[in-house]
């Protein structure tokens, strides 16, 4: 593979795209390090295809720059995507053609070496017992798995899959899943792009969360979740007089205690040392409450997505 | 805010303004599509079941199963069925039916090849393989040629090898089997032995004696030599005179000049329809409202433009141009369908516009619908 010196697979400066007054991509500021597994994060509607659809040269920025490998896009674009394999939205393909027809077409538009990985990509998404029926029989899933398989042919240095997880089953997920490790193991980079938080977080290094065509967050997702409020589960007696009784005594910190079925559920702000912990489990017994159980509950992605942006899942 | 690079990356740089070096070896910048990209279009459109069929059933199945009919006809009932072939029926379908077929295959071929990828959803993997946009386009121009050329040539060998094979083996002029290739003195001796068929059939601008004429004269064979009075046989001997040029302009089989000119010509109309159609539907990135205007384009206005008196806009019109350029062979009044008259339809004669303006009209074309569709290609989103 032939390499640039740039450190960044994707970089992007102010990059805006609009449509009509609405901005789908509002100045966004994003740099997605080399060999990463980089989760693209976002509400329904926040913009992230359409980033993706300007940074492939699939439609016009209006403003701002952006880069692949350190190659201008688009001015650059010819050599910038030999490097990327992408899929956008739901992948579709001539429905009369085979799927291994349908690779050849795509890999007659790439470099004549695409050719001899039409075999070993098919062999890689497990398409190749059924790569020679004709695309109209196969299921959303198979078609994802083609569309990966057309990734594969342009052997990238970098991959963007736009919720590559739709329609594939346990076992197609987790075939992806291994996919994208392989590729970041082999030192290449994958920007996943998708909705469902569990699998960014089990298959990225770092995110970036998206919201009306902004991005709000970036980073790598330890040192975003480090940063991330602390969770306190408490199994007690009383937990109503709990809830009070911690409300009534200053702590130091913003100590916010609500009742649960459990006992207590308890946030403590960002950066909150031990020293706090052990003072509430003293307060609480001090107040005649019994403690059987507290621990401090790892913030989830999902969690710290909520916390950053309120509007998962809102209809646009 | 920036990401920290994972796995140890370093820190970020500026954006280059310049590409670094490492090109690819492929071209693939280059607007100039690769064989492999024609070839793969080529099959991409072939693999289209129902288009094929529908363009073989038309431009060769057509043809074929005419041809047959008659073949088998004359074969089992030579008497009431007349030969297959020949010059007359080869002119029906060179000016007529085929161009009329092929401009229909044409733009067929053409509207399907410039909206598939985009109603498909495969042009958006084309376009993220970096390939130039232009280039896409471009694979399209010889792909679809490659099966309308086809197509067409394969329709049109069949008209041409039935037209020869089967071609008559008498020259039928005003119901008189008349031997073909005879010379001015042979014409004139064959008048003299068939003096009264020949005074009862073949025009003559003179007095001709009231004869009690047997009329029609059988079509299978020669007819016999009949004894005929002296001054019978000198009559007819100076009507053969005065119609050998009429005799000598008509052919069993059509000349060679003719089936070439007129095959390249019915080809030329195939691929203006096939750019156009390509280019229009290019441009409103469908199949179907591209096709029914390009239908009604020819077979309805192109009609009624050639009857308006309003010189520019008669000349303008493409289907008029082709018109223009129709080998001087087949008869005036055919053309291109609706053009000069339809298929087989009576027309009128060709219009005034000159061959060379004629050509710079559908270079015009050829070029404008090119551009469009191209740029479209280029500007649209994917």
């Amino acid at each position: 593979m032939q390499r640039c010196e740039s450190r960044w697979a994707v970089e992007t400066h102010g990059l805006t795209k609009r449509f009509g007054q609405k901005a789908a991509v509002n100045g966004v500021e994003l740099l997605v390090p080399r060999g990463s597994a980089f989760g693209y994060l976002g509400p329904n509607g926040a913009g992230k295809t359409t980033l993706i659809r300007v940074l492939l040269g699939l439609t016009r920025a209006d403003a701002g720059t952006m880069s692949l490998f350190g190659y201008p896009v688009p001015r650059h674009r010819d050599v910038a995507l030999a490097r990327v394999g992408a899929i956008v939205d739901e992948p579709r393909f001539y429905r009369h053609l085979t799927g291994r027809q349908n690779l050849r077409v795509l890999a007659a538009a790439r470099e004549p070496a695409a050719r001899d990985r039409i075999g070993p990509a098919l062999e890689r998404v497990g398409l190749a017992h059924r790569a020679d029926e004709r695309v109209l029989g196969y299921s959303l899933g198979m078609r994802q798995r083609l569309g990966v398989a057309a990734c594969l042919l342009s052997d990238p240095e970098l991959l963007i899959l736009d919720e590559p997880m739709n329609g594939l089953d346990p076992a197609g997920m987790a075939d992806m899943r291994d996919i994208i490790g392989s590729m970041v193991a082999d030192g290449r980079t994958v920007v996943l792009s998708s909705h469902l938080l569990d699998e960014v977080e089990r298959t990225c290094d770092a995110v970036a969360i998206v919201d009306r065509g902004s991005i709000i967050k970036q980073g790598p997702i330890s040192e975003l979740l480090a940063g991330a409020q602390l969770a306190l589960e408490v199994e007690c007696s009383a937990p109503g007089r709990a809830s009070a009784l911690l409300a009534g005594r200053s702590l130091g910190v913003r100590v916010d205690a609500v009742p649960s079925a459990l006992g207590l559920g308890i946030t403590l702000p960002a950066g909150t040392g031990r020293d706090v912990i052990a003072e509430i489990n003293r307060v609480l017994v001090q107040g005649g409450i019994s403690v059987y159980r507290l621990q401090p509950v790892r913030t989830s992605l999902q969690s710290w997505f909520l916390q950053v942006t309120t509007r998962l899942g809102d209809p646009e | 805010m920036t990401t920290t690079p994972a796995r140890g990356a370093a820190a970020p740089d500026q954006a280059p303004q310049s590409a670094p070096t490492g090109y690819p070896r492929d071209r693939r910048g280059s607007p100039v599509p690769a064989a492999g990209m024609i070839a793969t279009r080529i099959m991409e459109l072939r693999k289209r079941r129902g288009l094929m069929i529908a363009l073989v059933v038309l431009d060769i199945g057509f043809p074929a199963v005419f041809y047959l009919s008659r073949l088998i006809g004359h074969a089992f009932a030579p008497q009431a069925n007349p030969p297959a072939g020949g010059d007359l029926i080869f002119k029906v379908f060179a000016a007529g039916f085929l161009p009329t077929f092929g401009f229909i295959v044409a733009i067929t071929v053409g509207c399907t090849a410039g909206s598939r990828d985009l109603t498909e959803g495969m042009f958006r993997h084309l376009v993220v393989t970096g390939r130039s946009r232009l280039a896409l386009y471009l694979a399209r121009i010889p792909a679809g040629l490659a099966i309308v050329m086809t197509v067409v040539a394969i329709g049109y060998a069949i008209v041409c090898a039935v037209s020869v094979v089967a071609a008559p083996a008498f020259v039928d002029d005003n119901n008189l089997n008349i031997p073909p290739g005879l010379s001015r003195a042979e014409f004139g001796n064959w008048a003299r032995d068939h003096a009264e068929p020949v005074v009862c059939s073949l025009p003559y601008s003179g007095q001709v004696p009231n004869l009690p004429c047997p009329l029609p004269v059988s079509k299978s064979a020669v007819t016999p030599a009949q004894p005929a009075p002296p001054r019978l046989e000198a009559l007819a001997v100076k009507i053969a005179g005065q119609d050998y040029p009429g005799y000598t302009a008509i052919f069993l089989s059509p000349p060679d000049s003719l089936m070439i000119e007129a095959g390249l010509w019915i080809e030329l109309g195939a691929i203006i329809a096939f750019t156009v159609g390509l280019g229009l539907a290019s441009l409103m990135g469908q199949r179907t409202v591209p096709v029914i205007l390009l239908l009604v384009l020819q077979l309805i206005l192109t009609p009624i433009l050639s009857a308006v008196d309003i010189p520019w806009l008669r000349d303008s019109v493409v289907g008029l141009a082709i018109g223009r350029i129709e080998p001087s062979g087949l008869p005036a009044a055919a053309g291109l369908p609706g053009v000069t008259g339809g298929v087989g339809g009576p027309g009128s004669s060709r219009l005034p516009e000159p061959a060379l303006e004629a050509a710079c009209v559908i270079v015009a074309w050829l070029a404008v619908w090119t551009i469009l569709g191209a740029w479209r290609m280029m500007t649209r989103d994917a």
